[in-house]
């Protein structure tokens, strides 16, 4: 099953091996060189994961029955399958979108609650104990009335 | 160390003190202010977010409210054993009922605000909501009830108001007391029990001092203070399914409850029977998609915005006054949306073009 957290990636100490460059006087080590590399890096990352959310890169974030928590990014199309007590809930990720395809429940409500888009909204299909949120990283809506 | 290797060593150090420094700027300026969490709770998934708390706060703050929706839940469940279905069993009987000051509170704020509806929000009809199968969290496929059995049923006349609420002095301690002479009286709470457990949520996170909150139970919710320099921003989902219709900023301290034909329903030979039902056809409300109510307490708007579904797009004004609800939103079956000067003035329509607006004053 595909699957992401969103967090973010550690960085390695890249200062273990900067006291064996003696060579070079003036300017900066290798060492020096790696670690504004990867500060450069991850200032990018950074302000993309924190100021630059456009509502664009949306994450769809599961409870399943079993008690496990995850995100998948809303980029790339695909279909989960997702087991509960019931059975397999389907759920598809298109266009940015995510929704219930199919589902073990009698009474459909997670399958009727359509395409979730909009940062806030959920669907759940309660018979069979899953869930997904959709999380958008502008917080356009701090909560979603309905 | 060798004198040529200080330099470059202290630039690196530097350098990484520079990221610290900023990694831990991004990292902490918003998120850690904000904490949010999700549970299943009152049968249905529950969202609560809070502004200015830290991580060991905000999961304590989350835990007091998930027991306290549970402890609501419990004791008010239409259905499953709970303290409300072993009341009506016993009402039922003609038995004199002991119950706590809590419960008798509950039961007597419900009979108040179905007396103001005129009784268009009835929690007397249990035994009907029973009868179109939706005492179930899972309905099996199946006809509606007939006419004439839904019919035989209202004769009865079972309404929230006839149940007998006193209170004696017995030993220095107040008892409670609940009496019924009409046997086919069955309370169900769905319509206010939601609002009275987001109330009492709201109540056990101010004794934990926290003043900025949203407690959103399947869509319902009341938010308290802000979120941060901003206030809280709340989309009002289109009834149809799809998208946000409306948005709005809530200001100190308000609930925003919305009754829709959406929420539970069940189809048969093609027709579409929804779970408001109107206690004087016996049958589902007409007329309405949906209606949301903004009001200071979440009891009152969750039972108001019952109440307005079944007076539907002709009688809702007059109904909304007799309330004292001042901020409504009603989408009828045609799409306009009919909306109180009060309400307009609050809502930013999101869809484009702008759907048709009804403005009017509760009557």
């Amino acid at each position: 099953m595909p699957r992401a957290e969103p967090g973010i990636s550690t960085v390695t100490d890249t200062e273990t091996d900067s006291g064996i460059d003696d060579g070079i006087r003036s300017g900066l080590s290798r060492a020096d060189g790696a670690v504004i590399a990867a500060t450069l890096v991850l200032l990018v990352f950074l302000y993309g994961t924190f100021w630059g959310g456009t509502g664009a890169a949306d994450l769809a974030h599961f409870h399943t029955a079993d008690g496990r928590e995850f995100s998948v990014p809303l980029d790339a199309d695909r279909t989960l399958e997702l087991r509960g007590p019931l059975g397999i809930s389907v759920i598809e990720i298109r266009d940015g979108q995510v929704r219930f395809v199919a589902s073990p429940c009698r009474g459909k409500q997670c399958i009727h609650a359509g395409w979730l888009k909009q940062g806030g909204e959920f669907a759940a299909c309660l018979p069979n104990r899953i869930s997904v949120a959709v999380r958008s990283r502008d917080r356009h809506f701090d909560s979603i009335n309905f | 160390m060798m004198p040529g290797t200080r330099r470059p060593r202290r630039l690196a150090g530097l350098t990484l003190l520079l990221f610290a420094i900023l990694a831990g700027g991004c990292g902490r300026d918003e998120p850690r202010q904000a904490y949010e969490a999700q549970f299943l709770a009152l049968g249905t998934l529950v969202k609560v977010s809070l502004w200015g708390v830290d991580e060991d706060q905000g999961a304590a703050a989350v835990r007091a409210v998930e027991a306290e929706l549970n402890r609501v839940h419990e004791t008010w469940h239409a259905w499953r054993p709970s303290t409300l279905s072993d009341l009506n069993r016993r009402l039922a009987t003609g038995e004199t009922v002991t119950v706590d000051e809590e419960t008798a509170a509950v039961l007597a704020e419900a009979q108040r605000l179905s007396r103001l509806s005129g009784g268009l929000f009835e929690p007397g009809i249990g035994a009907l909501v029973r009868l179109w199968g939706f005492h179930s969290d899972d309905r099996p496929a199946g006809p509606p009830p007939a006419d004439e059995t839904t019919a035989r049923l209202l004769a009865w006349r079972p309404r929230i108001i006839e149940l007998e609420i006193t209170h004696a002095t017995e030993a220095e301690d107040t008892v409670w007391h609940l009496h019924s002479t009409n046997p086919a009286l069955k309370i169900d709470l769905g319509g206010f029990a939601k609002g009275y457990a987001v109330d009492r949520a709201v109540e056990r996170l101010r004794a934990l001092g926290i003043g900025d909150a949203i407690v959103n139970a399947g869509g319902d919710l009341r938010a308290i203070g802000r979120h941060g320099e901003r206030p809280w921003r709340i989309g009002i989902r289109d009834p149809r399914g799809e998208g946000i219709i409306a948005a709005l900023e809530t200001r100190g301290d308000e609930s925003v409850f919305t009754s829709g034909n959406y929420e539970r329903f069940f189809e048969y030979e093609g027709v579409r029977y929804h779970h408001i039902l109107d206690p004087r056809t016996g049958h589902p409300a007409r007329g309405t998609l949906s209606v949301t109510v903004i009001h200071a307490d979440a009891a009152t708007a969750d039972a108001a915005a019952t109440a307005l579904f079944v007076a539907g797009p002709q009688d809702w004004r007059a109904t909304a006054r007799q309330m004292g609800v001042e901020q409504v939103m009603l989408i009828d079956s045609e799409m306009r949306i009919h909306v109180t000067p009060a309400m307009n003035r609050r809502l930013v329509f999101q869809s484009q073009p702008i759907p048709e607006v009804i403005v009017s004053a509760p009557d």
